[in-house]
């Protein structure tokens, strides 16, 4: 079973969301690690390392994940991560703002999947068929 | 059956008989077992060996390295558990960057290694080995991944392979490593000689006291009037301990014991003397609040009762600085949120409540600027530590 590290990251208590990641992926055959809400990037990461994950999917709903994940290259520098997926869905800016700045912006920051206000189906159909062609 | 407790400390017996307490200062020149048997001689005659109950903290507490692949689980766990079993933790190193650290250039008594979950097969390499034949050290415990076991013991010699303390859905799992090192102090306090010959008198397990204490720690609120969340600060001769209330740490840890330990080895007013003014002279405060209790940099030096009482007064205060945000060398406790200290040990023979007090004062209003200070109970007949005792020995 593929492992999967999960969380909402930040001064987010979004915890419905969560569950409903953590319950889909486990239908889709994940083995999942819910950090739950209220968690900091490095303990993703360190999550990550101790569990040999190879995908740590973040989610945030309040914005927060804009300054929040700002550090991941800098921790996955870190750390020997090669193979890990980084993907990160929800609602990635306070208020409303354009998605074709707001992808670009997460990738930078080293998320190999960003899902700015996308259906969660879309979001895990995507990192699965992003699994069968990179892992 | 009725039982006899004995506490042997560094500076002082206590026995405990029917409930009343007898208090010994030691005499230095003979060793522990004549000198308990020249005081309480007779006393002990009247109890069978297995209706002796001795613990002892004239031991002091073991050294330890722990090597983890993670600040937030592995790390975090193995120093959670080397704490609560009366270990002072020398250094811990982070796996990612072992190749850049420097090893300890003493003899540690335990080098503990933690990491990953049971499945978890990327864990460690040559490079631990490598780190590990610069390090000198008595004993080495594997607490990590089930995966990585076979490799620990096929490089590692007499490497002690034990159950993960991190579970597979990363939650803490301490009871075999924290049994493993309780008993790695016990065997500690067996290898010397001095306590080694008291299993002539008892039948039963010489406990550290810290761990004795401990346990007893969800029952205090029974016998004192304290409120959650609080710590208990047992300054002795040698040594001192800090049990505390989980509520007072933001760690998001979950074991049965809501009460952690943590012991300072070489800080105590009387066999650790020198070091606690070594300590104390080189606290950015000290100055300050020895001024504030009246007296001059000199009383460090006298030999004097009051020179004892400021040293008491310093080791209150140097407890709750070495815990607070204001040190980041052990655990930080949010001392903001405390509801009540208790204190125990010697210290409560000497000190008034009001000294406690002044001295609690000058913390709170000078590192966390409040103008009111936590409850503070005296715990001066050792209640806590006969009721620590009782527990021990129905659980025993």
């Amino acid at each position: 079973m593929m492992k999967v590290v999960t969380g909402v990251v930040g001064n987010d208590i979004h915890v419905v969301a969560n569950r409903l990641i953590d319950i889909s992926l486990q239908e889709r055959g994940f083995e999942v690690f819910n950090l739950g809400v209220n968690t900091y990037l490095e303990e993703f990461i360190d999550a990550v390392i101790e569990t040999d994950a190879k995908v740590l999917l973040i989610s945030s709903l309040n914005g927060e994940a804009e300054g929040w994940c700002r550090d991941l290259s800098l921790l996955k520098s870190q750390y020997e991560l090669e193979g890990v997926v980084f993907m990160i869905g929800g609602n990635l800016s306070v208020g409303e703002d354009n998605p074709d700045v707001i992808i670009p912006k997460f990738k930078r920051y080293g998320f190999d999947l960003v899902f700015h206000q996308s259906d969660l189906g879309i979001g895990l159909d995507t990192l699965e068929a992003y699994l069968k062609e990179h892992v | 059956m009725k039982q006899l407790y004995i506490d042997i400390g560094s500076t002082y017996f206590k026995v405990c008989e029917a409930g009343n307490i007898e208090q010994h200062f030691r005499n230095f020149e003979r060793n522990i077992f004549d000198d308990l048997r020249s005081k309480c001689g007779e006393t002990i005659a009247r109890y069978a060996p297995e209706a002796i109950q001795i613990c002892s903290s004239a031991n002091g507490g073991l050294s330890t390295l722990i090597i983890g692949r993670t600040y937030t689980f592995s790390l975090k766990y193995a120093t959670n558990i080397a704490y609560n079993s009366g270990i002072n933790i020398i250094d811990s190193v982070l796996y990612s960057k072992i190749e850049q650290h420097t090893p300890p250039l003493g003899m540690i008594d335990v080098v503990i290694i933690a990491g990953g979950i049971d499945d978890s097969a990327n864990s460690y390499d040559m490079r631990l080995i490598d780190y590990l034949k610069k390090v000198r050290y008595h004993n080495i415990v594997y607490a990590g991944s089930a995966a990585a076991a076979e490799f620990m013991t096929t490089h590692i010699e007499n490497v002690r392979v034990m159950q993960n303390i991190i579970s597979d859905k990363l939650q803490l799992r301490d009871e075999a490593l924290k049994n493993y090192l309780t008993h790695l102090y016990q065997e500690d306090i067996m290898g010397k000689e001095e306590i080694k010959s008291l299993y002539a008198l008892t039948a039963n397990h010489i406990y550290p006291t810290p761990y004795i204490v401990n346990q007893a720690m969800q029952r205090i609120p029974e016998y004192f009037p304290v409120v959650d969340p609080f710590i208990l600060v047992d300054i002795g001769g040698a040594t001192t301990d800090i049990h505390y209330s989980r509520d007072l740490i933001m760690d998001n840890l979950v074991s049965e014991n809501p009460y952690d330990r943590l012991v300072f080895k070489k800080l105590g007013v009387y066999k650790s003397r020198e070091n606690l003014v070594f300590t104390a002279r080189n606290n950015e405060y000290v100055y300050e609040l020895l001024a504030y209790l009246g007296v001059t940099e000199n009383i460090l030096d006298e030999k004097s009762d009051k020179a004892t009482r400021i040293l008491m007064q310093l080791s209150i205060f140097l407890v709750l600085y070495k815990v607070s945000l204001h040190h980041n060398r052990y655990v930080n406790l949010y001392l903001e949120k405390l509801n009540s200290i208790v204190l125990t040990g010697g210290i409560t023979k000497v000190l008034s409540l009001e000294e406690c007090e002044q001295i609690v004062g000058f913390f709170y209003k000078k590192l966390l600027h409040f103008h009111q200070i936590p409850t503070i109970i005296m715990d001066s007949d050792y209640m806590i530590w006969t009721m620590s005792m009782k527990e021990s020995s129905h659980v025993g």
